[in-house]
This record gives structure tokens, sequence and C-alpha cells, in this order.
């Protein structure tokens, strides 16, 4: 071994120690309780290996079904949303006009913001009967009457989308400002010499040059939209009925309300080979590996 | 673009720019101010069927209330032990290794960077369901400490994706330099590298202090007692225990994030450039 890789090896070994405890030994065994009994409040069915009973009754369960296709809904329009409102945000700070900097710490302050905390806000402003977002809504003759967006099943999973997307878009916007710096200068002087409009400029060169990063920032954010059921769970804990039950929230109610975790596992494991393919195929289609 | 010409083209962008930005930072701030004003409205004017947007009459009460009578302090302590905690792990672990993957070159170098970004994909339930059953075996369940080591699965790998971009934004000569004037690896490594990133290494403990701070799923589940609940999971109970106590709430959200917007504002310009740099490169 040479001496540069025995350096190397020493100075990684406590992370690796610690990611091997703390995440390959619990996912690992994570995938074994897929195909596990383990009901901690009911003990007297053991602890027996079911092999794929967990997955078979995933196709028979309605609310698999019902969750997969909330899910879908969820993450595309929120990520359509945030992607379409972070590079309009990201194009406007780029533009270099004074005042920029203190518009990009204002607009960037919701994505630090904890889940918890943003999930209450919102349900305050778009409360029935407190809501500030009713009232504006009627002042400006939007609606004829005080909505009760979380409790009715035709309007909850927009408004949970709407909060989402208030919460997210600045991630959009800060990978997307960093790509924008990164376009060489000269790209845009031919263009304008070609006689080539903002527009066209956006089109042609913009985009195609930001393909890597609205990849990397779309992969990222699909991966916290699939997995994180924080926000639903402030907002409308899948309600009302099931309109709002996403997969990350099913599995985390599973485990912690039916103490399940046979199932929830084999829930939490069906999501990540979701997003396993996902990542793959997105990033094969548009070949961003070869950039 | 610099190319500044003072076209009435330009000029109508230079426009619908200051449009966007002035729209979405209202956006953006708005809820933060809303909340703060519901927190000094009395209850009365909160619940008024007249909607107040300035509070007829400013008070303090809810912050009162749920300092004393609603256990915060405790939890305010736990998140912050917990954070502490956190963070001296990442920066023990964390620091040597995005070193490693910064500045020597070894076979799987690529390979542990990508492990290191699949491991998100992990859904957190995958995780807390052993985490909970193996910090039960090890009398770590409902521990501070034991959170915060459960914290370190998805706050680890992002802390040494994001040194790493800054490390490599140091220069490598100056340690070759040390080197040459007979420092060893550690030496060079420690005196040399760590002062030049001191900014980078700040801006990463603090977004993942942040994250910590914030954290919220997996405390409800590996946390059941006043001894080491954190501050989320005390106010998303308190929903259950009083009835609509938005003013607590109200108050609850604006002391939380008091510490994360003026942290975030200390180093902003250094923590937007690692996060970029690190999902982007990556």
């Amino acid at each position: 071994m040479s001496e540069g890789r025995f350096w190397a090896l020493l100075l990684l070994f406590p992370s690796l120690l610690v990611i091997t405890a703390v995440v390959l030994y619990p996912t690992a065994t994570g995938f074994l309780l897929s195909v596990q009994e383990l009901r901690l409040n009911r003990p007297q069915l053991g602890n027996d290996w079911v092999g794929l009973r967990h997955y078979a009754d995933m196709v028979s369960d309605p609310v698999f079904w019902t969750s997969l296709k909330n899910t879908a809904v969820w993450v595309t329009a929120s990520v359509i949303i945030e992607l379409f409102l972070g590079l309009t945000a990201a194009l406007a700070l780029n533009r270099g006009l004074p005042g920029t900097r203190a518009f990009a710490v204002l607009i960037l302050v919701p994505m630090f913001l904890p889940n918890i905390v943003a999930g209450h806000m919102w349900a305050l402003m778009l409360d029935p009967r407190l809501g500030v977002v009713n009232d504006i809504l009627m002042r400006l003759n939007l609606i004829d009457g005080y909505k009760a967006w979380f409790a009715d099943p035709s309007t909850a999973m927009g408004a949970a989308i709407a909060v989402e997307a208030w919460h997210s878009f600045p991630f959009f916007t800060l990978l997307l400002l960093a790509g924008l710096k990164g376009i060489p200068e000269d790209l845009y002087k031919a263009a304008a010499i070609d006689g080539a409009g903002a527009l066209a400029q956006l089109r042609l060169i913009t985009l195609p040059q930001l393909r890597t990063v609205i990849a990397a920032a779309v992969i990222l954010r699909v991966i916290g939209l699939v997995n994180s059921p924080d926000l639903l769970l402030v907002l409308t804990n899948g309600g009302p009925g099931r309109s709002t039950q996403v997969l990350s929230l099913y599995a985390f109610q599973t485990a912690y309300k039916d103490f399940d975790f046979g199932y929830a596992g084999a829930l939490s494991v069906v999501m990540f080979a979701l997003l396993m393919v996902f990542a793959w195929a997105y990033v094969a289609l548009l070949r961003v590996d070869r950039d | 673009m610099s190319l500044r010409l003072n076209t009435p083209a330009t000029r109508l962008w230079d426009a619908a720019a200051y449009l966007v930005m002035g729209t979405l930072s209202l956006l953006c701030v708005a809820p933060i101010v809303w909340t703060f004003l519901t927190s000094i409205k009395h209850e009365a004017d909160i619940i008024s069927p007249v909607l107040h947007y300035i509070p007829p009459s400013v008070t303090w009460e809810n912050y009162a209330k749920l300092w004393t009578q609603s256990g915060y302090p405790v939890l305010v302590l736990n998140s912050l032990v917990v954070t502490t905690l956190t963070v001296a792990i990442c920066l023990l672990a964390g620091t040597p290794a995005a070193y490693a993957v910064s500045r020597t070159r070894f076979r799987g170098r690529r390979a542990l960077m990508l492990g290191y970004l699949v491991v998100r994909m992990f859904p957190a339930v995958l995780m807390i369901v052993p985490l909970f059953v193996v910090m039960r075996g090890l009398g770590l369940l409902d521990t501070r400490a034991g959170l915060a080591v459960a914290y370190t699965s998805f706050l680890l790998p992002l802390f040494i994706w994001m040194l790493k971009g800054f490390f490599d934004a140091a220069p490598p000569e100056l340690e070759a330099a040390a080197r040459v004037d007979g420092a060893t690896r550690g030496g060079a490594m420690v005196r040399i590298v760590l002062p030049i990133a001191r900014n980078g290494l700040l801006a990463t403990a603090v977004f993942v202090g942040i994250g910590a701070w914030n954290e919220f799923l997996f405390a409800l589940m590996l946390t059941t007692s006043q001894g080491s609940r954190t501050w989320p999971v005390g106010l998303q109970l308190m929903v259950g225990e009083f009835q609509l106590p938005w003013g607590m709430l109200a108050a609850g959200g604006i002391i939380s994030i008091l510490p994360v917007v003026v942290l975030f504002a200390l180093v902003q310009r250094a923590m937007v450039t690692g996060i970029a740099a690190g999902a982007v490169k990556g």
C-alpha cells in the first residue's frame, strides 16, 4: 500500500465508521425487515420471515395505490412550479442590478426554515376562519366566500403544493444562480452580435448550458419530496380522506401509529427503488453524465 | 450579463427583473412577518371575526406563556445540545474525510463520493425503524446523544460534500510549499488548509447545524420524554395539548427561527457558494 493510499484511508476511517453504523447497517436491516413480521404492538405474531408477503399485500392494498398516485402528483407539480419560480428568480437576480444582494437574502430565507414552522405559518394563514389568505382573496374578489383549503378534498393537495413551492423554490434559485454565473460571457456577446434577442438567448444559450445544474437540482429535490413527509404531516396528515396521502407519510404512519415495522419497511424499499429508477432514467435520458 | 447597453429592451428587462425580485421577496417574507404579527396579538384579536392586519394592541403574553407553561426552555436546551453534538461529530469525522477526497487520489474515490450521494436516497423511515431497534438495544433511545448520532446519517454526507468543495477551492501549492519546508501531511492540513478554508468550514458547520436544529421526523420517533425531546416535536405536540394555540405556536415559531435567520444572514455568502458548489459539481 502506498503512503498516499494509507493516509487517505486513515482520514476516511472515522466517517466510514459512522456511515456504516448509522446508515448502511440500519438500511440493510430495513431491507431485511421488509421480509419479516415485526409488529411492536402484537408480539404474539412473532418475528418470522414472511418472504415477499408484505410486497404481495401492497399490490392488493388500495391505500398503497392511492398514495402512489398522490406521490406522483405531489412530486411532479411541486418540482415543475419550483423549477419555474426558481429559474425566474435566478434570471432576475443574475442581472446584477443595484439591490440584488438584499433581494437574494430575502428570497433564499424560506429554504432554511424548518418544515414544522413553515407548515404552521401557512396553516394559520390558510385557516378557514382566521386565515389572512381568504381575507385577501375576498378583498380582491377572487373568491366569493371563505374557503377551508385543507378540509376540502378538491383543494387540499393544491394548497399543500403551494406551501411546498413557497418553501423550496429558493433551493432551485440558489443552484441555478450558481449555474448562471458559470456560463461564459462570450456566448452572450456572440449571440447579441448575431442579433439574438433576450428570449432567443435564453432558449439557445442559457437553458442548454444549465442542463446539468437543472438535472442535479431536480434529482435532489425529487429525493426530498419523495422521502420527507414532514410538511404534509403538519398540514393535512394525509386527509381529508386520503386526498393528500403520499407514500412517505403512509410508511411513517404504518411504523409510528400501527407499529407495523415490516410493512413500513417494505413501503420504504419501494420508495427507494422508485427513486433509483427515476434518477437512473432521468440521467440516461438527458445524457447529463457525459458532460 | 455585463454587456450593459442602455437600450430600451435592456431597460424593459431590468424593470421586469425588479418586478420579479420585488414580488418574490415579498412573497417569501410575508408569512414570517404575519407570524410575528400574530405572535404579538392578544388571543382575542387573533380569533376576532374581523381580521386585524396591524395588532390593535401589542402584547408579549404569548412569549411569556410559551416560556413558562409549555416547557419550551427545556425543549430549546435539548435542541441546542443535540445540534452541538451533531456539528461536533460532523467536524471530527467529516473534516478529515473531506480533506482526503479533495487532496488525495485513490481508487474508488469517485464511487465513494457517489455513494455519499446515494445514501441520501434512503427513505428516512427505512433508517429510523432499524435505528429505533438498535438504539433501544444500546440504551440510546430517547437520549440526546442518540438523536445526534442519528442525525449524522443524513448530515455527515452533506457536510463532506460541501466541505470538499471549499477544500477544492484552496490552492494546493501552499501545502506543497509547507511540506517542502518540512511540515508533515497532518501539519500542512491543520496549519495551512484549515485556516484558508476557515469561512467554508464555518458555513458548512452552520448549514449542518441548521439541519439538526430544524429536524422533526427523527426526533419525533426517537425521543419519547421531556428529557430529550427537541423543540420541533414539542411545538407539534402543543397542537394536541391546547385548543388551537395560534399565539403560542406563532411565538414558538418566531423564537425557533430567530437563530436560523441570524446565522444564515451572517454566513450567507459562503454558505450559498458551498451549497451550490456541492450540488453543481456533484
